[in-house]
This record gives structure tokens, C-alpha cells and sequence, in this order.
């Protein structure tokens, strides 16, 4: 007996029950595709900002930085670890940080100011491209300032307006001026959106009197370095000084995204499990139908193996069709959520633990987005087949023969 | 005339069904002895044990106790898988309801077993297109079952039970289903192959017309042999 050629007639003989069984795969499938690459796209766009905007990959400090983050806490000589790192393929940039207060028309907010090298930094992120209104930084303009989105909405300031500062230097002396707002950044996280104030290294140095040292290294490793093994490597290079990960800087973020993934594979089991049902119920209701025949089969000298190869067949054809029905409407639709994405305007500048999400949320179309649901799906049909396709293997002939 | 090995051998074989407390006997202490070349009828009243008999022969069913021996192999000492491979090599089945499988052509029908038989696909095409002809098929090999009469896949299933060449075959009711003309009919093909190919048939039947060209004639009442009459074979020893 030609188990292949037996199962697919007996695929095509209940048409109806063949295209619903068929149809709610497919979809259940299509929608696991779309479902996987929204999130993927959505956690990798998540993780990117993290990294293009906030933190970078690693970030070095001196020492006691970060349990104390003072003005005095500096990296003497950046440059002893910079060259190296991008003789290695690293980038890197340096910034300086402190707090202080900063005074619109109408009011006044506590802020973050950050001092960049404009150029270099423009090399390890990608904030200067996420300018809401006016302009970025420019190291000829000194005086000029972006400032985070709803800080400006706090100070009632748009580009142009003029705000002062207001510190403490680093030679203990009040740190104050008049700064102009050249822009207004997009969202891109909680702590920026509402205290970040940036500005040129120069124009920091000036203000706290920082004549050298840095605050904060912002290192990006090389595409094909491993996380993990871009630390240990900077941390080499950088003895004395405190090396972290974006995963160490931003534990509870790190595990969330982490969980989020989780989820995923949570997920295609709960919506699988719909399906696991109907292949259930379809395929007993294949043997209940079929009893006599099975019994027949085996009758005729067909064994248990062979009966289980006929079933499992006859699933394996169903999933088959649902698979290259499911992709081939999965893979389009997700092309054009990576593309076009879907439109968060409404909801711009809403953030999760501090981290802004995109205004259009773009799926992932890859390889990861697709198979781990064609992956869930077949598996859970193959639990689903094994109770009917076991029973029809163990049926009893004479039993099965003269059911009525 | 030399006396023949018994193809199927029952001895003080009972089959009892249990209905809560109470035991059914379907066979009853039963021997027999079936020999090569025999057409045999095995007819009685319904629940008499006819189908019964034809099951624990067929190694479908397991008698609750005696012997059964096929070409002298102890039923009761096989496994499934052994019980298995002796239905499919020296049994051939044919059913009162015909039990094709509908999804299969004439051919495939009668094709399967030889094909569960591992025999190459030539000499396959030759011994079904053969048994096809000989029950009255050629011509109608590619139609399904649902596109034959009742008459046509009966033949079908009785191809199917001789295409292997198996030591009996066993057929419960096999006209029950059929109309006077269709039923002799198949009869006929039947006398046909045991007297030209000594094919042996035991056929479970209330049908008179299977009776009466039966060669040997078994009635059983309540699971026990009640008679068992010979009459004179006309077409000699097979």
C-alpha cells in the first residue's frame, strides 16, 4: 500500500472538513507569523533605541562613577582606551555628565546635562537623528542646546528660546549661563524626555570647569562580537575602570525583553492550543468514520505501524497545505508590516521602563520570525494526532469490521 | 487417494463472550478440520457462531480456549505482528459489506495485499490484471469502488482474497448483499476458481444457492457442530 498516495485521497474525500481543518491552520499559522515578527520587530526596534539612543552596547566610567556619580569621578585619559578600542573595530565616544537646574519663561526643571563630542558621538548613536524641532548640535555654535521633549514642554521653550542653566562647577564656584535651544528632541526615553539637556564637550568643559577627563565612555562592538565577549574584551583594556553592559546598566529592561521573548513561544501554544483541538476532533472523527476500513486494513495483514504511518500521513499532508498556505500569506503581510509598519502616532512619546517606543511600529521579517511558528505548529498538530492516530493503530479488527 | 493435510485444523475450540455475568458461548468445544481444495459452507441460524468461526480461523479473533492450526502453525503461540503476517500472506478476506477501501481504484484494491507483500510492481501488475480477468473485471480496474455495482466489487474483494494465492479464504456472507442474479452470478466465478485453480473456500451463509454448490456443508447450532455433510466432488482432485 502506497501510504502517501492513500493519504492524500483520504485528505481529499472529506473536502469540507479538509478545508476547514486546513483553513483554521493556515490562519492560526498566519496570524503566529504576523504575531512573531510584530514582536520581534517591535523588541528589536526596543533594544535598538536602548542602544542607538541611551546607552550603547557598553558604557566605561571611572572606578566609583557610578555609585557615586560626581563631577570629580572622571576618566583621566579616554583617548588610552578609544585608540585601542577602534584599532579593534570598536566605536567609541566619550561624554561628560551633571545635574543641575535648568529656567525657561515660565518655569524651571531639574536637568541632566550631557557634554558630547559631536562628531565621535555621532558615531555610536543615533540621537542627533531624532531631532522633533530645530536643530541638533554643532560644535560651532556652542551656546546652543537640544533639550529633551517634555522638558521643553515644562519650560515653555521651542527652538530659539533662550533658557539659563544653573550648576555647580567643578572648581566649587556657582556654573551659570544663557543657553539658546537650537532643538527639541523626538521621544526616545523617560530620563532624556524630561531632563536631558545636551550640549557641546566644549561648552560643558567651559560651564563646570572641567578642563580634561570624561564621565562616560559609550563603546559599540563590532557586528559579529558577542555581547559578553565585547565586555571582557574592553574590560582588558581598561583596567581600573568599571565596564558595563546595556544588560547590567538596564537589568530590568534586559530581562524583560528577554521574558517578552518567552512570551512569544508562550503565545504560539495558547493559540495553538485552539488548534490542537481541531486536529484532535478532525482526525478522530477520520478514525470513527473509517473504522471499518482500519479494521479492514488490518484484516488484511496491515499492522499497527502501518495504520500509525497512514494517519500520521494524512496530518502530515494537512499541516503540509497549512504551512505553504499560511506562509505564503504570512511572508507578504509581513513584508509590508516590516516596510510600511504600522502607525503609532497617536501614541508617540508613550515609553516602556524608559525606553520611548517608535511612532511606526515596524515588524522583523526574518528567518526567526517565521520558522519558530511553523516549528509550534507542527509540533503541536503531532501531539494533537498521536491519541487518534495510536488508537487507530491499536484498534481492534474484528471490533472495527462489523461496527455499526 | 492419499489423505490430504488438514489447511485448517480447530480442535475442542469454545469462544465465550462474557454480558456482565452472564457467558456466552459463540463456539462450543468445536473441531474441525478443513482440507486443501474444499469449498465448504458453514451455515446455521444468526448468532449461531458462523462469523465467529470464520474470525478465530481468520486470526482475527483468539478462541478463549482449544487449538487452531493454519497450514500447522499453532494460532496461539503467534504474536500480533506474526498473527498479522499470516492474514496478509495465507489468508484472503472477503467481507458480506465487500469492505474496499474507497479511496483506492479495482486495482489498488486487489493490488494492496500483494503490494503489503513486498512483491515487485511488475510481477504485481501481472497477478492482479490476471485475477481481474478472471472474476470478470477487465476493463474496470481504475474505477472506485463508488463507481461499481455491488455485483463488480464483490469481485473486486474476492480478487483481492486470491490475488496472493492463499492457503483459504474465508467469506462471511459473501451474497448476502446481492440480488439473485448478481449472487449466482459471483457463485459461479467462485466454483470457477476452485474447480480450475483449487482455490479453497469456507464461506459463512444462510443463502440455499451458496448451499447447495457447496461441496461440503457444516450447520453449526450454538456454537457446535451440528452436521457436516460431504457430497461428491465432480471436478476431481485439485
Amino acid at each position: 500500500m502506497d501510504i502517501w498516495k492513500t493519504a492524500w485521497r483520504n485528505v481529499l474525500r472529506s473536502r469540507r472538513r479538509t478545508f476547514v481543518t486546513v483553513s483554521a491552520m493556515s490562519f492560526a499559522l498566519w496570524v503566529m507569523i504576523l504575531y512573531s515578527g510584530l514582536v520581534a520587530g517591535y523588541l528589536r526596534d526596543m533594544e535598538q533605541n536602548i542602544l542607538d539612543l541611551e546607552i550603547g552596547d557598553l558604557q566605561v566610567h571611572a572606578g566609583d562613577y557610578r555609585d557615586d556619580p560626581s563631577l570629580y569621578a572622571r576618566i583621566d585619559d579616554p583617548e588610552a582606551l578609544m585608540a585601542p578600542l577602534r584599532a579593534r573595530g570598536y566605536r567609541a565616544s566619550s561624554r561628560l555628565l551633571a545635574w543641575g537646574l535648568a529656567a525657561g519663561e515660565e518655569s524651571s526643571a531639574g536637568v541632566s546635562f550631557r557634554g558630547l563630542d559631536v562628531a565621535a558621538d555621532a558615531d555610536v548613536s543615533r540621537i542627533h537623528e531624532h531631532v522633533f524641532a530645530g536643530s541638533w548640535l554643532d560644535p560651532g555654535e556652542p551656546h546652543g542646546v537640544v533639550i529633551g521633549r517634555r522638558l521643553a514642554r515644562m519650560l515653555g521653550v521651542e527652538p530659539g528660546a533662550e533658557i539659563v542653566v544653573l550648576s555647580q562647577g567643578a572648581d566649587g564656584a556657582t556654573a551659570a549661563d544663557l543657553f539658546e535651544v537650537r532643538g527639541v528632541l523626538q521621544s526616545v526615553g523617560d530620563a532624556t524626555d524630561r531632563a536631558g539637556v545636551f550640549m557641546t564637550a566644549g561648552a560643558f568643559r567651559e560651564l563646570f570647569v572641567v578642563p580634561d577627563g570624561v564621565h562616560q565612555i559609550v563603546v559599540r562592538r563590532p557586528v559579529d562580537a558577542e555581547l559578553e565577549v565585547a565586555a571582557t574584551a574592553v574590560a582588558a583594556l581598561a583596567p581600573g575602570l568599571d565596564v558595563q553592559t546595556w544588560r547590567d546598566i538596564m537589568p530590568t529592561l534586559a530581562s524583560l525583553l528577554d521574558s517578552a521573548r518567552g512570551a512569544i513561544v508562550a503565545m504560539f501554544f495558547i493559540v495553538y492550543l485552539a488548534i490542537a483541538v481541531l486536529i484532535l476532533n478532525a482526525m478522530l472523527m477520520a478514525v470513527f468514520e473509517r473504522i471499518r476500513e482500519l479494521g479492514v486494513l488490518k484484516a488484511l495483514g496491515v499492522g499497527p505501524a502501518g495504520i500509525l504511518g497512514l494517519m500520521l500521513a494524512e496530518a502530515g499532508i494537512l499541516t503540509a497545505m497549512a504551512v505553504v498556505i499560511g506562509v505564503a500569506l504570512g511572508i507578504p503581510t509581513l513584508w509590508y508590516l516590516a516596510v510600511e509598519g504600522i502607525e503609532l502616532t497617536g501614541i508617540a512619546g508613550m515609553s516602556m521602563l524608559g525606553v520611548a517606543m517608535d511612532p511606526v511600529w515596524r515588524a522583523e521579517l526574518s528567518l526567526a520570525a517565521v520558522f519558530p511558528p511553523i516549528g509550534a505548529l507542527v509540533a503541536i498538530v503531532a501531539l494533537a494526532v498521536l491519541y487518534p492516530s495510536l488508537k487507530a493503530a491499536w484498534i481492534d479488527p474484528v471490533r472495527a469490521i462489523y461496527h455499526r | 487417494m492419499p489423505p490430504r493435510e488438514p489447511i485448517v485444523e480447530l480442535t475442542r475450540v469454545s469462544k465465550v463472550y462474557r454480558q456482565g455475568k452472564l457467558e456466552v458461548y459463540a463456539l462450543r468445544d468445536l473441531s474441525l478440520e478443513i482440507e486443501a481444495g474444499e469449498f465448504t459452507a458453514v451455515c446455521g441460524p444468526s448468532g449461531s457462531g458462523k462469523t465467529t468461526l470464520l474470525n478465530v480461523i481468520g486470526a482475527l479473533d483468539r478462541p478463549t480456549s482449544g487449538t487452531i492450526r493454519i497450514e500447522g502453525q499453532d494460532l496461539g503461540e503467534m504474536g500480533q505482528r506474526e498473527r498479522s503476517h499470516l492474514r496478509r500472506d495465507r489468508i484472503g478476506f472477503v467481507f458480506q459489506a465487500y469492505n474496499l477501501m474507497p479511496v483506492l481504484s479495482a486495482y489498488e484494491n486487489a493490488e494492496m495485499v500483494l503490494s503489503l507483500q513486498g512483491v515487485e510492481p511488475e510481477v504485481r501488475r501481472k497477478q492482479v490484471m490476471r485475477v481481474l480477468t478472471e472474476v470478470g473485471l477487465e476493463g474496470l480496474e481504475e474505477r472506485r469502488p463508488d463507481e461499481l455495482s455491488g455485483g463488480q466489487q464483490q469481485r473486486v474483494a474476492i480478487a483481492r482474497a486470491i490475488v496472493s494465492q492463499p492457503a483459504v479464504v474465508l467469506a462471511d456472507e459473501p451474497t448476502a448483499n446481492l440480488d439473485s442474479v448478481t449472487a449466482i452470478h459471483l457463485l459461479d466465478i467462485m466454483e470457477k476458481l476452485y474447480r480450475e485453480r483449487g482455490v479453497t473456500f469456507l464461506f459463512s451463509t444462510h443463502d440455499p444457492r451458496v448451499m447447495e454448490r457447496a461441496r461440503r456443508l457444516i450447520r453449526v447450532v450454538d456454537g457446535q457442530i451440528e452436521s457436516d455433510d460431504r457430497r461428491e466432488d465432480d471436478r476431481g482432485a485439485p
